[in-house]
This record gives structure tokens, sequence and C-alpha cells, in this order.
């Protein structure tokens, strides 16, 4: 199980699966607010 | 061969030595915990964002400010180009490169002098003091404590940096690399967060 806190090469695969989640939230949340 | 088995012993089984509260590693572990703390303090933080902007219903940002989100997202772009910097200076020092190493270190360190030297000119021009309403105490003390972050992170790169250019650290000892990248990782993912909340959402 990825563990970010184990070593660095774990917590920047979890920045890169973070920056993947957040731009697809933010992305919905604002296609969500020009539809609506 | 005894000895070998007793290493082996003590390295798989059984509880952690007597000078040790955990199996996992005094600088990993201190890290580890430090983290867990900061994610609690920044949690702290957006609850009174999210109090004014969910609970109380408050505009966002305050009637008659403008964020700037244009320059934020070039400091974002920053933000995240350090951190791989950081990782490839890592990867570096693991396969005995050195000049990838140093030449990493130093990149990190510039790229995260830049990120906050934007900060503080954006502070200065953006018309606006933390004391006009609660959306921009919030909006600073969101982004300064992320700032402090920041400039305690590039605290433990220049270290990091005169370390590599007198040529510590080495493929089988780079822990002193390590600790600080994981570090920048964790300021990197809360600023992304502080982006999307503060400026896009």
């Amino acid at each position: 199980m990825l563990n970010p806190l184990r070593s660095e090469e774990e917590a920047f695969r979890f920045l890169l699966y973070a920056i993947a989640v957040i731009v697809v939230i933010a992305g919905l949340i604002v296609l969500l607010r020009a539809i609506f | 061969m005894e000895a070998a088995s007793v290493a082996h012993a003590a390295e798989h089984h059984g509880p952690p030595p007597a000078n040790r509260s955990s199996r996992v590693e005094p600088q990993l572990l201190g890290m580890l915990l430090f983290i867990i703390s900061e994610v609690m303090v920044f949690g702290a933080f957006f609850t009174a964002y999210f109090f004014i902007r969910v609970a109380q219903g408050d505009p966002w940002p305050a009637p008659g400010t403008h964020l700037p989100v244009e320059v934020a997202g070039v400091n974002t772009a920053i933000l995240v180009s350090s951190s791989f910097t950081v990782h490839w200076a890592q990867t570096a020092i693991k396969h005995g490169n050195r000049f990838g190493l140093k030449a990493g270190i130093l990149t990190t360190f510039l790229l995260g002098c830049t990120f906050l030297f934007i900060q503080i000119n954006e502070y200065a021009n953006i018309g606006f003091a933390p004391q006009d309403a609660a959306q921009q105490t919030i909006f600073y003390s969101l982004t300064g404590l992320h700032g402090a972050h920041v400039f305690i992170g590039l605290l433990l790169l220049l270290f990091v940096t005169i370390r590599s250019f007198r040529g510590h650290y080495s493929p089988e000892e780079h822990r002193g690399v390590e600790v600080p990248g994981i570090y920048w990782h964790f300021v990197d993912i809360m600023w992304l967060i502080v982006y999307s909340t503060v400026y896009i959402l």
C-alpha cells in the first residue's frame, strides 16, 4: 500500500495522484458551475 | 554465523530495541509525526475558511476584491516543478550521480525562492489588508501559513544544498535528502489544496 511518509519516492507518487484528483475535482466543479 | 542470525533476529522479529520507541527509523518517525500535526494545523485554518463560505454563506472573494488567479497559477506551476526537481535530486544520489543531486537540489531551492518572492509581491499588490474583512483574514492566514512552510522548507533545502556541494550524501546514505524531500512534497500538496479552494473554487 502507498505510504507517502515512508520514502521520498512514495511521497512523489502520492503527489502525482493528488494532482490528478485535485485537477479532476476542481475541473468538475468549475464545469458544473458554468452549466448551472 | 551466530552474529548474522542475531542481526537477522533483531531486524525482523520482536519488539524494537530498548532505546527505540518504534521500529520505524527515528528520522522518518519524526517527519511522520510532524506532518500529521501539520495536517491538523492546516485543517483548523480550512475549517475557518469553509465556515465563512459554507456555514455563514459569505461571498468569496469579498465584494470589490479580486484574487490574482493567473499569477497564483504560474506560482503553482513553479512549486509543482520544484517537486519534480527534488525527486530528480533524490533519484540521482540513489544512483551515485552527484551532478544530478547538486543541480536538482539547487534548482529546487531557487524555484522555492521564486515562489516565495512572487507570493510576497502578490501581497504587496493585492489591494486589501488582513483586517479588512473575514474573507481577507482567512486568505492571508491560509496563504501565509503555507508561505511559512515554504520558508521552513527552503531552510532545509539550503542545508541540503550546502551539504551536497561539500560532498555529503552517497547512494548508501542519503536520508538527509529524503526527509526534506518528503516535507517538500507535503508543502506542494498543501499548496495545491490551498490554490484550488482559495483561488479557483
